[in-house]
């Protein structure tokens, strides 16, 4: 950005330094990398895709990795996987130490397509068929909920960006014309901008939900959910561009765009909303979070993300039963990713609030 | 005053509060002891009823909440599942079996004191059943060969029904809920039957003469009955029926909850399924219940398609597309579906071991015209596929999908009702196997009304997997297996049956219904269920086990199959330390 | 002389001008919420209509009174403005699901929304409040660390995961009710048991739902105490030699918890989002849940209805809000 001032890029780079000396956050922007690594190799990393189920394993728990066999260090391996019931018709697992599978490294596994193009059959890990690994142990059907997790990933974690990166862009856009203009324009478009914020968040997501086709397939209903989410999150955002927008529109190197003959819609993509940058750096940190919780409860609830495919939400709602929870406590597991993942934004975007403080502070927003 | 001090006496009242309420609570549970009366009994169900109209009402959540509320001429002994007098003391038939008189018991009245009749009798045949303007599924089982009934007073407690034809069930058939005429002729005179006694309805307008009446609907929330003072049985001993005073549903909309209020006390019954069967049974001694496991229930689940040849009078289009239709009605697409249904795994998995195999129509829970011997389809997948590439149904273009012989690629709708979490697992396991074999089946979850309703009107679906529930008499499953039927789901209302073997199944009914004779009766109704074993209209899955857990709080319990826990209702009664 | 009375009393009473000045101003936003509602209505697919003709429960006469109702035979801008006329009316539509009149149905539900808002909102304020004050006056200690470790758990722990983990809790102990809002009994309890037992059922639904607004209001009511503590009349005062309690008491914590106020609508309306969730999670019987099983069932009136009835609780919580801040702060007057 060549117009911007020259200032700023060292105020910009000050603020990095700040953020930088923050560990905790450091920290959280590495769980992020990973999580978001883990989604797009999430075929690649998992020892089975999705849907690959073994139904006489339903409900079976974390598999034991050992490390040792006899007492001596063996290459890692997993024993088979045996099955009674109890007079209650409970499930007992045991291990059955007659059949052993050694953990194999880029094991040829369920085909995928690698980064959406590759078709490749390998997989990071995994056991030997007709051995089963339960990294985190298995869902009704017995799934591996560590692969789903993986899998489940790509949907939570991309609807946040995605969502995100929709809202905020409307969000720009109204509110720095509203800001520009001001008077009728700003008017109208504020006026809507209250009529979506007033209804409360959830209820809004029902109607509109209520507003799609009830035979869209989970692809559908996958960008449905994306678009319901932005069009709820948009509004807060342009209200605070507009502010920021209003004081900027009457600074000098916008009268000097302004005399220098620029159209309107360039001032405004050109000059101005780069100054509200550091202001949107932080809120897209801080509201991604608010589009994964949409997501998880709408699926928690059955609206969202259908099975057999895969997202946190979804998952969870397995954990909605006390019993399953009471007997297969794993299932809560997609509930500490979202917790994590949550987690991890808001301290980034804290941090970053922090760091971009003063950066704030002289463009006029306290 | 600083804020600390407030603080104080904040916690200060907090606390005079809570030791309040203890003393309230202490002074509640003194009761004078007495005789088996008194005490209330919990129930949990899962929705709101969506009416109190037992006439009109198609789903089950209206004809759980009345059914202590009206009775029937007629009734099934729980243990023998004979037909018993009930509200009639006794019958006679004539020579040819097409006349029955009923005398009806004199101490009969509805619940508000009125006096039960003859009138109420004619009433409810003449008036609501045999009503054109009334939409009830009953008219169809009174209805014989496009004939009805003739229902005629004799004097005020006989009435004389005049039946066209033989008809078998009859008795059985006369277990039909009776309405008071003194409440509801003048709103059928008006035409407004149709939509009065609905949820708004003023409870006291609801009058049976069931041993409970309603008294107070909060929606939402629960429903209370009382005991009917002028309930007309009377125990062995000579006491006035029933000893409970009070019933209360609660509406819980999860199932989960109703397990935990089970499990903490403040209900008195659950219906378990396999999943809860591990966590309640061991806890029966130490939390004061029983599990009763009272063997396989009444409700099956099938996986249908749609098989429809009509067109839309409107639109000039087929009702389903030429090529779904050609492999619907194809018998040995069917027959690759049912080899490719896991029941083994379904039982484990959804029932958790507590289920049992369905292949007939007539389930095993109806003992006597059960047939067990149908044919029977293994689950496995390679007999699926070599049936299907043998009818012609292979991957010609190595998408990994099955085409037909006309490259039609092999892909259709699966749905199922949203809200009833075990319908749903076994429709994910049934489509997993169907992808395997190479259909591509898109799963979808629509609402119970949205399904129905595109069963019943826009008949444009193509599979889906929904429930029924059976009982003992095969004819009253005449509404889904005669051709005319409306609940003849794959092809509704034909107008002349389809194929030769709906046109049999006609014919059998027919005959079966006229049949006096129960073993000729059998006769029939056994190769009614060997034509649907073999033709799969439905193809059946797996019935669950009807298992309930009750507290131990009861008198005179006496659970059996048939009539489930609570059937004699009238005659339980509260252990003096419950009340 | 009656009339003359009134106009006195409003003349002297500055606070009715400024609630009514509030209920004006908030006309139109109902009206653009309605819009909205509209709006979403036509999107969705299907004729109510055709559903309605398919109900045998519907009479002839009732399917053309809701015709004639909301002129369903008009082009659309008349619908709106007979589905306004009829909103003002407080008449919603019938609901398919339940075949009543919705707004049969949607009086009590709103009522439970509130309340189970209104307990988390209280909870809220009576935790967050001195636990901002406690970590602000040990700023940087343990305690304060803790206490800001555990807000960020709190904010960024999903609030149905919460209730479920609760759910599962309480269900180990038995120590509260679970689910639902009254017990079996409650009808024969006199009034106080009543709303004990109410509260017990409310325990975790409330609970559940506040704790992510404690944690959001802790972490500002802390930085309002730092920034009133390190204002110069405090640094005065204690060169005065007053002793600390009285500072904090008397002289921070009012000019702290003032900014505060305003934040109580925009709180108020975050809890009723939320609760519609926990509700559902938690089987309470509130607006919520009810607008789910609407959007299940597609009861489209139903739907629409309970949306109508969320922005006016947030409108009445706004309100609320408005007032407490015109009481509490004298430097903002009626008008």
């Amino acid at each position: 950005m060549t117009n911007k001032p020259y200032e700023s890029m060292s105020e910009f780079q000050m603020a990095l330094r700040t953020f930088s000396r923050n560990r905790v956050a450091l920290f959280c922007v590495l769980v992020l990398f990973l999580l978001y690594m883990g989604a797009i190799f999430a075929d690649f990393l998992s020892p089975y895709r999705y849907d690959n189920e073994d139904r006489r394993y339903s409900y079976c728990p974390p598999t034991q990795i050992h490390f040792f066999d006899d007492g001596a260090p063996s290459w890692p391996f997993v024993y088979g996987i045996d099955l009674e019931y109890n007079e209650y018709h409970k499930r007992i697992y045991t291990e059955d130490r007659s059949k052993k599978y050694p953990v194999k490294l880029l094991m040829k596994g369920d085909e995928y397509r690698l980064l959406g193009f590759i078709p490749i059959k390998t997989h990071l890990w995994g056991v030997e068929a007709p051995g089963r690994v339960y990294l985190i142990g298995a869902d009704s059907r017995g799934r591996d909920l560590w692969s789903r997790i993986l899998y489940g990933s790509r949907v939570s974690l991309s609807i946040g960006l995605i969502g995100v990166f929709i809202s905020f862009t409307i969000g720009l856009l109204v509110g720095g014309i509203s800001g520009y203009y001001g008077g009728r324009v700003d008017n109208i478009l504020m006026r809507i901008a209250e009529m979506v914020m007033m209804v409360p968040g959830f209820y809004l997501l029902l109607a509109l939900r209520a507003a799609v086709p009830p035979d869209f397939n989970s692809v559908q209903v996958y960008f449905a959910i994306i678009i319901i989410l932005s069009f709820i999150g948009w509004a807060g955002l342009a209200r605070i561009i507009r502010g920021m927008c209003l004081s900027l529109r009457e600074r000098e190197f916008v009268m000097a765009a302004k005399s220098i003959g620029l159209s309107d819609f360039k001032i405004i993509v050109r000059h101005i909303l780069p100054h509200t940058l550091s202001y949107s750096i932080f809120a897209v940190m801080l509201s991604i979070p608010g589009y994964i919780l949409g997501e998880s409860a709408l699926s928690l609830i059955g609206l969202g993300i259908q099975d057999p495919f895969a997202s946190w939400g979804n998952m969870l709602s397995d954990a909605m039963s006390i019993v399953k929870i009471k007997f297969y406590p794993w299932i809560l597991v997609p509930g500490f990713f979202i917790f994590i993942t949550v987690i991890s934004f808001n301290v980034v975007g804290d941090a970053l609030r922090d760091a971009l403080d003063p950066m704030l502070k002289s463009e006029g927003q306290g | 005053m600083s804020y600390t001090d407030r603080f104080l006496r904040y916690i200060q009242t907090v606390l005079l509060i809570a030791l309040m309420t203890l003393t309230f609570q202490s002074q509640v549970s003194a009761e004078p002891p007495s005789s088996k009366y008194g005490g209330q009994l919990v129930f949990a169900i899962v929705s709101d009823p969506k009416s109190f109209n037992q006439i009109m009402a198609k789903e089950a959540s209206t004809t759980a909440v009345t059914g202590f509320l009206f009775e029937g001429l007629t009734t099934t002994n729980a243990h023998t599942t004979q037909v018993e007098p009930h509200l009639a003391e006794s019958w006679e038939v004539s020579e040819d079996g097409l006349q029955w008189t009923f005398h009806l018991r004199r101490d009969v009245r509805w619940n508000d004191g009125q006096p039960f009749t003859a009138d109420d009798v004619v009433f409810t045949f003449n008036d609501l059943i045999f009503n054109e303007n009334i939409p009830s599924s009953a008219r169809d089982i009174y209805t014989i060969d496009g004939q009805q009934f003739l229902v005629e007073k004799v004097d005020k407690f006989t009435v004389r029904f005049t039946l066209p034809i033989r008809f078998a069930p009859f008795l059985r058939g006369m277990g039909q809920a009776i309405f008071p005429r003194h409440k509801l002729k003048q709103l059928v005179d008006d035409g407004k039957f149709n939509f009065s006694w609905g949820i708004d309805a003023d409870p006291r307008e609801i009058v049976g003469t069931g041993p409970f009446k309603l008294v107070r609907y909060d929606p939402g929330q629960r429903l209370l009955y009382e005991k009917n003072e002028h309930y007309w049985k009377v125990s062995d001993d000579g006491e006035r029926l029933p000893y409970i005073d009070k019933i209360v549903y609660l509406i819980v909309g999860n199932e989960d909850v109703q397990l935990l209020k089970f499990m903490e006390g403040s209900t008195d019954s659950y219906s378990v399924r396999g999943l809860d069967y591990p966590l309640l049974k061991p806890l029966e001694k130490e939390r004061n219940f029983t599990v009763y496991d009272l063997g396989p229930d009444t409700g099956s689940q099938f996986l249908f398609f749609n098989q429809n040849t009509g067109t839309n009078p409107e639109t000039g289009q087929s009702y389903v597309p030429a090529h779904k239709l050609r492999w619907f009605t194809d018998l040995s697409f069917r027959r690759a579906v049912a080899h490719s249904i896991d029941k083994q795994r379904i039982i484990e998995i959804v029932k958790n071991r507590l289920g049992y195999p369905q292949w007939s129509p007539i389930g095993p829970a109806s003992a006597f015209f059960h047939k067990p011997d149908v044919t029977k389809y293994e689950y496995n997948l390679e007999t699926a596929r070599r049936i299907l590439a043998e009818a012609g149904y292979t991957d010609r273009n190595g998408d990994g999908y099955l085409e037909d012989s006309q490259g039609q690629k092999i892909e259709f709708n699966l749905a199922t009702n949203a809200g009833n979490i075990q319908r749903t697992d076994i429709a994910s396991i049934i489509r997993h196997d169907l992808e395997k074999l190479g259909m591509k089946v898109n799963f979808q979850t629509l609402e119970f009304n949205t399904l129905v309703t595109n069963i019943n009107s826009t008949f444009q679906w193509d599979a889906i997997i929904l429930g029924l529930t059976g009982g003992i008499e095969p004819h009253f499953g005449k509404n889904v297996w005669n051709s005319a039927g409306q609940l003849h789901m794959w092809y509704p209302r034909q107008e002349q049956p389809a194929t030769e073997w709906e046109a049999r199944i006609d014919e059998l009914f027919n005959m079966g219904v006229q049949e006096l004779n129960e073993e000729q009766r059998k006769v029939y109704y056994d190769e009614f269920q060997q034509i649907v074993s073999d033709q799969l209209p439905l193809i059946y899955t797996v019935l669950g086990a009807n298992v309930s857990a009750v507290r131990n709080k009861f008198g005179n319990l006496d659970p059996t199959n048939y009539g489930g826990v609570f059937h004699n209702i009238e005659e339980l009664y509260i252990l003096e330390e419950y009340r | 002389m009656a009339l003359d009375k009134t106009l006195k009393f409003v003349r002297s009473n500055g606070m009715f001008l400024y609630v009514m000045k509030r209920l004006l101003i908030s006309i139109p936003m109902l009206l653009a919420i309605a819009l909205l509602t509209f709006i979403l209505m036509q999107m969705t697919p299907g004729d109510y209509l055709d559903t309605m003709r398919m109900n045998p429960q519907m009479s002839e006469e009732t399917i053309e009174y809701y015709q004639k109702l909301y002129q369903l035979d008009q082009p659309v801008w008349k619908q709106f403005g007979a589905w306004l006329i009829n909103m003002c009316k407080l008449e919603f539509g019938y609901s398919f699901h339940y075949n009543v009149p919705v707004t049969k149905i949607i009086g009590g539900r709103l009522f439970n929304t509130f309340i189970l808002s209104l307990a988390s909102f209280l909870l809220t304020w009576a935790v967050a409040i001195p636990l901002g004050i406690w970590a602000a006056l040990n700023r940087n200690k343990f305690s304060d660390r803790f206490i800001q470790f555990m807000s960020y758990v709190g904010l960024s722990m999903p609030s149905f995961f919460l209730a479920m983990i609760f759910l599962y809790f309480a269900s180990q102990t038995g120590v509260l009710p679970l689910g639902g809002m009254y017990g079996p009994n409650h009808e024969d309890l006199n009034w106080f048991q009543k709303i004990w037992d109410v509260m017990r059922h409310m325990a975790i639904p409330a609970v559940a739902l506040s704790v992510g607004s404690i944690a959001g209001l802790q972490r500002i009511m802390r930085g309002n105490m730092l920034e009133v503590l390190g204002q110069k009349y405090i640094l005065t005062a204690k060169a005065k030699g007053l002793p600390q309690n009285r500072i904090v008491y008397h002289h921070a914590l009012r000019n702290a918890v003032n900014p505060m106020i305003t934040l109580l609508g925009y709180e108020f309306s975050g809890l009723l989002s939320g609760a519609a969730l926990i509700e559902i999670i938690c089987s309470w019987p509130g607006l919520g849940a009810l607008m789910l099983t609407a959007v299940r069932s597609k009861d489209i009136y139903l739907v629409m209805a309970s949306m109508m009835m969320g922005g006016f609780l947030f409108l009445i919580g706004n309100l609320l809000a408005d007032i407490a801040l015109a009481k509490v702060d004298p430097r903002i007057r009626y008008d």
